[in-house]
């Protein structure tokens, strides 16, 4: 009954040539002209004046008291955050993984750290300054102290820690839920304290995640322009407020330039020594169980008590500035008139309302051209071999691992002037956030495609699948999870990123985050709240529908995670 | 089934690879293999000679560098696999993770556009033939490696192809499971009567399967046979050393004729039945089978001392020392009374028949 259909005679067809080709094309096409291009262009104004290499206002710059100041500043600062972020991400990993009792919050604790990362990287601050600052909830109406200073190192520090250090947690809980409690047992049992086999077994095995954790937060601090913008005040410049303030304020693209450059310093020594440590260690991956069998003494009931009861302190401190938030934007005017109006929204849904759309628009254009870009280049860095394919996959990263106030200044002088005049518009944005934030998807789509086997595909073949029905059928819906990672982290980027595009919008084309700085230098702090919440609200509705999205479109053995996280 | 068996041939097949460091790799050299209609041949080999290689090239999976596949009367050298109308079932099951059971076993046949109620029909039968009913609506992840080896079974015959071929599909399973599940493809592939080609590099599990074996070595068939004729009358000193143990026995023949040899073996005559395929006075290796060789206390056969006794039980096995030649002998049903330890003097007394002769 099935010997009848094998009349026609075909060669072994590979995917279509001449399609791949025009894809790699095409791809290369964009990664120059909207990655390498326009930091050829930073780097030739740095360095070139009227096309001679000239060094002395590199020189001027590097030697200037101010700027190696601001370069002291981002260093300390970012160091100051990298500790602090990566020891409370360690304990709130520690606690939800080996406390007993606390896995019942670990829903409660996961919300509360997933919030800071979907925020617009104003909110802490502005929760800040409403908590602390002269007219803040507890400095003036708890405390009752007049003329407080809140802007400078601490502020910008304790409100940076509060933002990053879920990003610690989420890179320490895995390694800490992979770490088989056997070892621990196996150290208490030959006679060792708790603290003891903490010390001697289970932290020599997280020192890697340790320093990884360290490293992330440090170049998030680095690369961090909304915080420092608002907290930091005059005395304490950091290199991207001062590079953004060169080229705004003094109309200087030079000295901009060449201070993003110094930021590149540390954050490129930062970049290779997470990949580095990355690649040099094998990270220990015991058993797949280990997480389940987690509910044991690793700690004493006191001990477990203060580790508890410190993260229930964070979660409630954090809840409380998002409340705080959500609070000044529905009273008149926040630390004096505490009347309750929906005038602040009234205002943003109407002369901010051009903002709202604009950022919507680019952030659901953005969207689907983020996921769809992250697999086709996952797809072809991870499947298929092609000449360049390193120096694909590298070149795709880059804008992600750059500070964004090195990816905005470049885009500026790359597009500001013909032939390619499209700063202002919305391509350029959508192109911003797209190159900038899609590498995530690239890597999921990587990592995934790393878990199916090639037998998967041949089985669909034996089975009488084409080449284009296997990709639909079997590939498609394997690497969808990515393609959701993808999507979701475009779009909240999108809604919330500053740091590169502020140097991009326009008249005709601004953004949220954008309106919400004009209104913290206007002092209009019930707008920027209400903007704030709307950010929130938004973000976490389209993430939970994607997830929902994603829960129903896959099996629940290929889930790679929440969206966003 | 309605489809008539069809044989597979191949006709001078050759694998060469290229390898950036070691240059151009043969895996496979001018292989040359009939499988007949309905028949279950089994390719045995150790790692690395050639047998997965040549299972993938029937399947389409590889393009062979030179030589034709014939499917019956049918060349499908150029066919991609997709066409060949081919069941393959995978050393790790490549099950769809995304799909349940039921979808899996489905695919298919919605690749092929059937009716939808005949796939439900069918994939119920299938699901019914590897003993898995009731299990459609299960995710992969929900089921034990048996399973879904069981699962992949069932979507490989589920397309009625006109060839089966099977990659160590049992590797992954215990022992127990392994035992159980051989039986059952055996008897699903004689229900079915679809030519099969497995692949194994477990020699008892080939004996246990197959019509026939073909052992491979370096890219070539060293014998190909039943499990008997293999066992009985290896064709090579490689062959009779893989499929079993054996000694190797050198001597030089003394007479051959008329179906009777005598050899000349460690300083001891030994007559045996059969022709030798030397002429008097060349050498002969003789390939003698442990169990076929019986200790005594005393008598007429080789004398020697035991080097090292293993008792298992249901066997025991000697290592006797002949001379300067280590000679491995099996009792079967050991009995207490005729039990012999290390050192001690035992005859060693050597079939008269059954044992293969091979020119030295």
């Amino acid at each position: 009954m099935a010997a009848s259909v094998h009349s026609t005679a075909h060669g072994l067809i590979r995917p279509e040539p001449w399609l791949r080709a025009g894809g790699l094309l095409a791809i290369w096409l964009l990664l120059l002209i909207l990655i390498v291009y326009p930091l050829l262009m930073l780097l030739s104004r740095a360095f070139f004046d009227d096309g001679q290499l000239s060094l002395q206002a590199l020189l001027a710059a590097v030697t200037a008291a101010k700027n190696l100041r601001a370069l002291g500043n981002s260093l300390l600062l970012a160091m100051m955050v990298g500790v602090a972020g990566t020891l409370v991400g360690l304990l709130f990993a520690f606690t939800v993984e080996r406390v007993s009792g606390a896995r019942r919050f670990s829903r409660l604790i996961d919300f509360f750290t997933f919030l800071p990362l979907i925020s617009p990287p104003f909110t802490t601050s502005i929760a800040f300054v409403f908590s602390f600052g002269p007219r803040g909830l507890i400095t003036y109406d708890l405390l009752g102290i007049k003329g407080v200073q809140v802007y400078g190192l601490t502020s910008t520090f304790a409100a940076e820690t509060l933002t990053y250090f879920p990003i610690a947690y989420l890179a320490l809980r895995p390694m800490l839920a992979s770490i088989s409690t056997g070892f621990e047992e196996a150290a208490f049992s030959l006679g060792g304290s708790r603290w003891h086999a903490f010390r001697t077994v289970t932290l020599p095995l997280v020192i890697p995640a340790l320093a990884n954790a360290f490293l992330l937060l440090f170049g998030c601090s680095l690369a961090d322009f909304a915080t420092p913008l608002i907290l930091a005040g005059s005395d304490f410049s950091v290199l991207p407020t001062e590079a953004y303030l060169q080229i705004t304020g003094m109309f200087d693209l030079k000295s901009g330039a060449i201070l993003s450059l110094l930021l590149l310093v540390p954050a490129g020594l930062v970049f290779f020594a997470q990949e580095r440590l990355v690649a040099g260690r094998s990270y220990v991956t015991v058993t797949g169980k280990a997480a389940v069998s987690a509910q044991h003494d690793s700690v004493s009931t006191a001990a477990g008590l203060a580790l508890l009861g410190f993260c229930i302190l964070m979660s409630a401190l954090i809840l409380y500035f998002y409340l705080l938030l959500f609070y000044a934007s529905i009273v008149l005017a926040f630390g004096a008139n505490h009347t309750l109006t929906l005038e602040h929204y009234r205002v943003i849904f109407s002369e901010g309302l051009p903002a709202i759309k604009d950022t919507l628009i680019i952030a659901l254009v953005g969207m689907p051209l983020g996921g769809l870009y992250g697999i086709v280049v996952g797809y072809l860095v991870g499947r298929t071999t092609f000449m360049g394919r390193k120096a694909m996959e590298l070149v795709s990263m880059l804008n992600y691992a750059l500070p964004g106030t090195i990816v905005g200044i470049a885009y500026l002088l790359a597009f500001n002037d013909k032939p390619l005049a499209l700063t202002g518009t919305a391509t350029i944005l959508i192109a911003c956030y797209v190159f900038r934030y899609s590498p995530i998807g690239i890597r999921t789509t990587i990592a995934l495609l790393q878990q199916i086997d090639r037998s998967m595909e041949e089985a669909s073949q034996s089975l009488g699948a084409s080449h284009l029905v296997t990709f639909r059928r079997v590939m498609l819906p394997l690497i969808l999870p990515a393609f959701f990672a993808g999507l979701g982290v475009v779009f909240i980027r999108s809604m919330t990123a500053i740091s590169a595009t502020i140097f991009l919008v326009s008249i005709n084309w601004t953004l949220i985050t954008v309106k919400i700085l004009e209104n913290m230098t206007e002092v209009a702090l019930g707008p920027a709240a209400a903007f704030s919440v709307f950010v929130i609200v938004v973000v976490v509705f389209v993430t939970s529908m994607l997830n929902v999205l994603l829960k129903r479109l896959t099996a629940p053995s290929l889930r790679v995670g929440r969206i966003g996280a | 089934m309605a489809t008539a068996s069809i044989e597979i041939r191949l006709a001078a097949i050759s694998a060469t690879f290229h390898h950036e460091r070691r240059g151009d790799i043969t895996a496979v050299r001018n292989l040359d293999l009939v499988v007949k209609p309905a028949e279950f041949l089994t390719l045995l080999g150790s790692s690395g000679c050639g047998k997965t290689t040549t299972l993938r090239m029937i399947a389409g999976f590889q393009k062979p560098s030179s030589g034709r596949i014939w499917f019956g009367g049918e060349d499908v050298t150029e066919l991609a696999a997709n066409q060949r109308d081919i069941g393959f079932v995978f050393q790790n099951y490549a099950l769809f993770p995304h799909l349940s059971v039921f979808e899996n076993v489905a695919y298919g046949l919605r690749v092929k556009r059937q009716d939808a109620t005949l796939i439900e029909s069918s994939v119920e039968a299938g699901l019914r033939q590897v003993g898995l009913q009731g299990m459609a609506d299960r995710m992969i992840n929900e089921l034990s490696g048996g399973q879904q080896q069981r699962v992949a079974l069932a979507r490989a015959i589920a397309i009625k192809p006109r060839v089966l071929l099977f990659d160590e599909p049992l590797s992954n399973l215990d022992a127990q499971l392994r035992v159980l599940m051989r039986s059952e493809i055996v008897r699903l592939q004689k229900e079915l009567a679809i030519t099969t080609i497995y692949v194994t590099h477990d020699q008892e599990e080939a004996m246990a399967i197959s019509d026939r074996i073909a052992i491979m070595d370096e890219g070539l068939i060293a014998q190909i046979g039943t499990a008997e004729e293999l066992y009985q009358r290896p064709a090579s000193r490689f062959v009779a050393g893989f499929l079993g143990s054996a000694n190797l026995l050198r001597g030089t023949v003394i007479a051959t004729g008329a179906g009777k040899t005598a050899i000349d073996i460690l300083g001891h005559r030994w007559e045996l039945s059969g022709d030798s395929p030397v002429t008097a006075g060349r050498q002969v290796d003789a390939v003698v089978r442990p169990e076929a060789l019986t200790l005594a206390k005393q008598g007429s056969g080789l004398s020697g001392v035991v080097q090292r006794r293993t008792y298992f039980g249901d066997k025991a096995e000697y290592i006797v020392r002949v001379g300067e030649v280590a000679i491995q002998a099996i009792q079967w049903n050991p009995s207490l009374e005729d039990e012999f330890g290390a050192g001690q003097q035992v005859s060693l007394r050597l079939p008269s028949s059954n044992v293969q002769l091979l020119p030295a």
